[in-house]
């Protein structure tokens, strides 16, 4: 099979998945009372309470002389909501709204304003305000993952069973037992403690884990992140166009280096608490992996041969490790994008993580939950097809077989 | 699917049916004996190899104290839903109370007076550590210990205790739920092949493309919205342990049907089939069975992280106990960094002195990773014991 079909074919397979996840998301819809049904969807608050109402109070006339009348608002709300309609019309109907866009309306009453989203905007648009910068993390997060996992587990299998190989085993063990929170809030208070500063120097404060952002000072003359604009990235604020909404591209656009590189010297720290907590799996696999490719008959040949140790390692067992270690990559990816609403919440970062967080609060905003269940689920599967594809394209094996 | 009635071939109404299940019997019976002895002996290996593992004998002692703890903690004075709080605050159970005074002379005060406490637990009222923006570290204990100003008070020790048999029946129920789902479907799966196969793992793969964490939340939002405010409390602990069953089932259903493909293809289930056994009695008798390893390990891997879930969902703020300090030691640890945001408030304003909660992170803190490390080594050991390819 050409690496091409394989790619085509593999893309394919996405479909059946992505309906199904929508299917799952339009079940549990379909659970939720219909008077939050209707004001995520029109965005409109006023509905009614029931099926029934008091006609003395609405100004209405009973049909059967009875106290209690049909509530209009209600019945309308159910037929334009289609919930007289059989359940497969239900189901085509909330398909065709995901797929032309149409994802609802945040809630007027959720505590989002406290994010400073008001209530009635489309989900999407607030999606795309906030999913960038999610991006951006989940990218420097990557990174990150790799130049902690790859480098400690190889050297990990060199050393097997050293003091070196012990403290990696500790360091992921630690990752995997401890929970995000106090491993982000943990990093935080570290580095707070490490800079050696409480002073704030911006003005209100929003989340306290913000204060470490007040420090230092930076060159560029743009001191703190908006604390309650609509606009989750800073640009909005200066009077600026925000094309993108990836505060590094956008700053990129507006001709700003070093606004672009201090934006990704804030994501350092969050990253690095993402990659402890998730690098648990990978490390062990890593020097597992490093470890059966090390007794290969072909590393004593290059052994026997004469290449130097750093190569034997780096060149020849490194490559085939890193192949296999790959998957797992992919495979964690579901598991370490879960821990991003309690890293955005502890770092007060802007991204859907935080939307997430503070949509399952209790007036929940089901608009805004059901559109990140979506969004973070595309996140999952597109990365799994990333990493197969590349899986296919270093190892030939994967798409032959 | 053949039935052992089509396999004798007569399936008449009374003469056969009649001694068929003596003639079962005799050919069950020692069958089943030795099968039962072959699995004794092969416990009793395992056994052995485990206790050769130091790593996974630390890990199970820890846990049978964790449990010890657990079963204890019905003898210990409190309420088991609710934390108890100190003396001279809301509720109070203890008997003995001492006085501790919450400030230090020479520093400035974050409320006046003295509180009272009960003196058992005078040792988990934290000794007086300030933190100000240019020192960090103890200051000389100028009286017995401070305590907080406002807020809510309760005895952590008494909340980890009461907390151990929440988290360990939380944490087993959901795993076991899952796992028992998972060997089912996955069995099913990898044994039947064809269109159930196809199926399941599509269904599997949807589910496992939700990121975990996330499909638990909303779960437990939708449930909580469309069950409304008329459930009881086990009804809560029931939707939250159902949330998470749903979400976890798919690990096991993948684990156990890449065992049980491998599986079907051995010896001894073409020699059973050749013998005419029905489908269901070689699933039931030989492929549960031997996939049974892959999933004890995964399930006592797993246990261990349900705590730290659970504090997840209480630190992003969903509600799922009635009463906020739950004594589950998720919960209580995330309570802790949540209390860390006063600290910090406390600390940036100038003229009021802060205690950083140390204590209130560590021992819940520490509880839920003693758990979870402890069920990992164990697991580790486990799998060691278990896969004779890793023995050499």
């Amino acid at each position: 099979m050409k690496l091409h079909v394989y790619i085509i074919r593999r893309a394919l397979l996405l479909i059946p998945v992505l309906l199904g996840v929508m299917t799952i998301t339009f079940l549990m819809v379909s659970a939720v009372p219909v008077g939050q049904r209707l004001e995520s969807q029109f965005g409109v608050s006023k509905f009614g309470s029931g099926p029934n109402v008091l006609c003395s109070r609405f100004g209405l006339t009973s049909p059967n002389g009875s106290r209690f009348c049909p509530n209009p608002w209600y019945w309308n709300g159910i037929r334009s909501l289609g919930l007289n309609q059989p359940v497969p019309v239900q189901w085509a109907r909330y398909m065709y709204n995901l797929l032309t866009g149409q994802w609802g309306y945040t809630s007027s009453h959720s505590l989002l304003p406290s994010v400073g989203i008001p209530g009635g905007i489309p989900v999407i648009t607030v999606l795309s305000w906030y999913l960038p910068y999610t991006l951006e993390l989940a990218v420097i997060s990557l990174v990150m993952i790799w130049v902690l996992s790859f480098p400690i587990g190889y050297r990990a299998a060199v050393r097997r069973n050293q003091p070196f190989d012990q403290g990696a085993r500790l360091l992921s063990f630690s990752g995997f037992a401890l929970p995000t929170f106090l491993l982000a809030g943990g990093t935080l208070l570290g580095a707070v403690l490490l800079t050696g500063g409480f002073t704030h120097i911006c003005g209100g404060v929003a989340t306290p884990w913000d204060l470490w952002y007040g420090l230092p000072p930076d060159p560029t003359g743009y001191a703190c992140p908006p604390y309650n604009g609509i606009q989750p990235s800073w640009i909005g604020q200066y009077g600026q166009t925000s094309p993108t909404h990836f505060p590094t591209v956008d700053a990129l656009i507006h001709g700003q280096p070093l606004i672009a590189l201090d934006t990704i010297r804030r994501l350092l720290l969050p990253a690095f608490a993402v990659a402890y907590g998730s690098v648990a799996g990978i490390l062990r696999f890593v020097r597992n992996s490093m470890l059966e490719v090390l007794s290969l008959d072909y590393i004593k040949h290059a052994r026997a041969i004469g290449v130097p140790e750093r190569t034997v390692v780096s060149r020849h067992a490194g490559r085939n490790a890193f192949n296999v270690s790959l998957t797992v990559l992919g495979l964690t990816f579901a598991f370490f994008i879960a821990g991003f609403p309690v890293i955005e919440l502890i770092f007060g970062l802007r991204g859907i993580g935080l939307l997430f967080t503070y949509s399952i609060r209790p007036p929940y905003d089901f608009g805004v939950i059901f559109g990140t269940t979506i969004v973070f689920t595309i996140i999952v599967v597109i990365a799994n097809l990333i990493v197969d594809i590349l899986y296919a394209y270093l190892d030939p094996r994967v798409r032959l077989g | 699917m053949a039935d052992s009635s089509g396999a004798t071939g007569t399936p008449t109404a009374n003469g056969p049916s009649a001694s068929r299940p003596s003639t079962r019997a005799q050919v069950d019976a020692p069958a089943r004996r030795s099968s039962w002895r072959a699995q004794m002996e092969q416990a009793r290996r395992t056994w052995y190899l485990l206790r050769q593992n130091t790593l996974a004998m630390v890990g199970l002692g820890l846990l049978l104290l964790l449990l010890v703890v657990a079963i204890g903690s019905f003898f210990y004075p409190g309420p088991s839903d609710s934390m108890t709080l100190y003396c001279g605050s809301y509720l109070s159970t203890a008997t003995n109370c001492v006085k501790v005074c919450t400030y230090v002379a020479g520093q400035p005060s974050p409320g006046a007076g003295c509180y009272v406490v009960s003196s058992f637990e005078k040792s988990l009222v934290p000794p007086t550590f300030t933190l100000s923006p240019l020192s960090i570290g103890p200051l000389p204990l100028g009286s017995l210990a401070t305590v907080p100003a406002s807020g809510l008070f309760y005895n952590l020790a008494t909340g980890l205790i009461k907390g151990a048999p929440w988290s360990l029946g939380i944490s087993v129920t959901i795993v076991g739920s899952g796992a028992l789902i998972g060997l089912l479907l996955g069995a099913i799966a990898g044994f039947h092949g064809g269109l159930l196969d196809e199926v399941i793992m599509r269904l599997t793969d949807i589910f496992l493309s939700i990121p975990g964490l996330l499909l638990v939340l909303v779960l437990l939002a939708v449930l909580s919205t469309a069950l409304g405010n008329g459930l009881s409390f086990v009804g809560r602990v029931g939707v939250l342990v159902g949330a998470f069953v749903v979400t976890w089932w798919p690990v096991y259903t993948r684990v156990v049907r890449g065992q049980a493909l491998v599986v079907r293809e051995q010896k001894y289930v073409e020699a059973a089939r050749a013998g005419g056994a029905p489908n269901r009695r070689i699933l039931r008798k030989h492929i549960i069975p031997n996939v049974m390893y892959p999933v004890l390990v995964q399930l006592s891997l797993d246990v261990g992280t349900v705590p730290l879930l659970i504090g997840v969902i209480v630190f992003l703020g969903f509600p799922i106990w009635p009463s906020t300090p739950f004594p589950e030691w998720g919960t209580l640890s995330a309570i802790a960094v949540q209390n860390l945001e006063t600290f910090v408030l406390d600390c940036a304003t100038p003229g009021v002195a802060c205690t950083f909660p140390w204590w209130q992170i560590l021992f819940p803190g520490l509880t839920v990773f003693l758990f979870a490390i402890s069920v990992n080594f164990f697991a580790d050991g486990l799998r060691d014991a278990l896969d004779p390819r890793l023995r050499r």
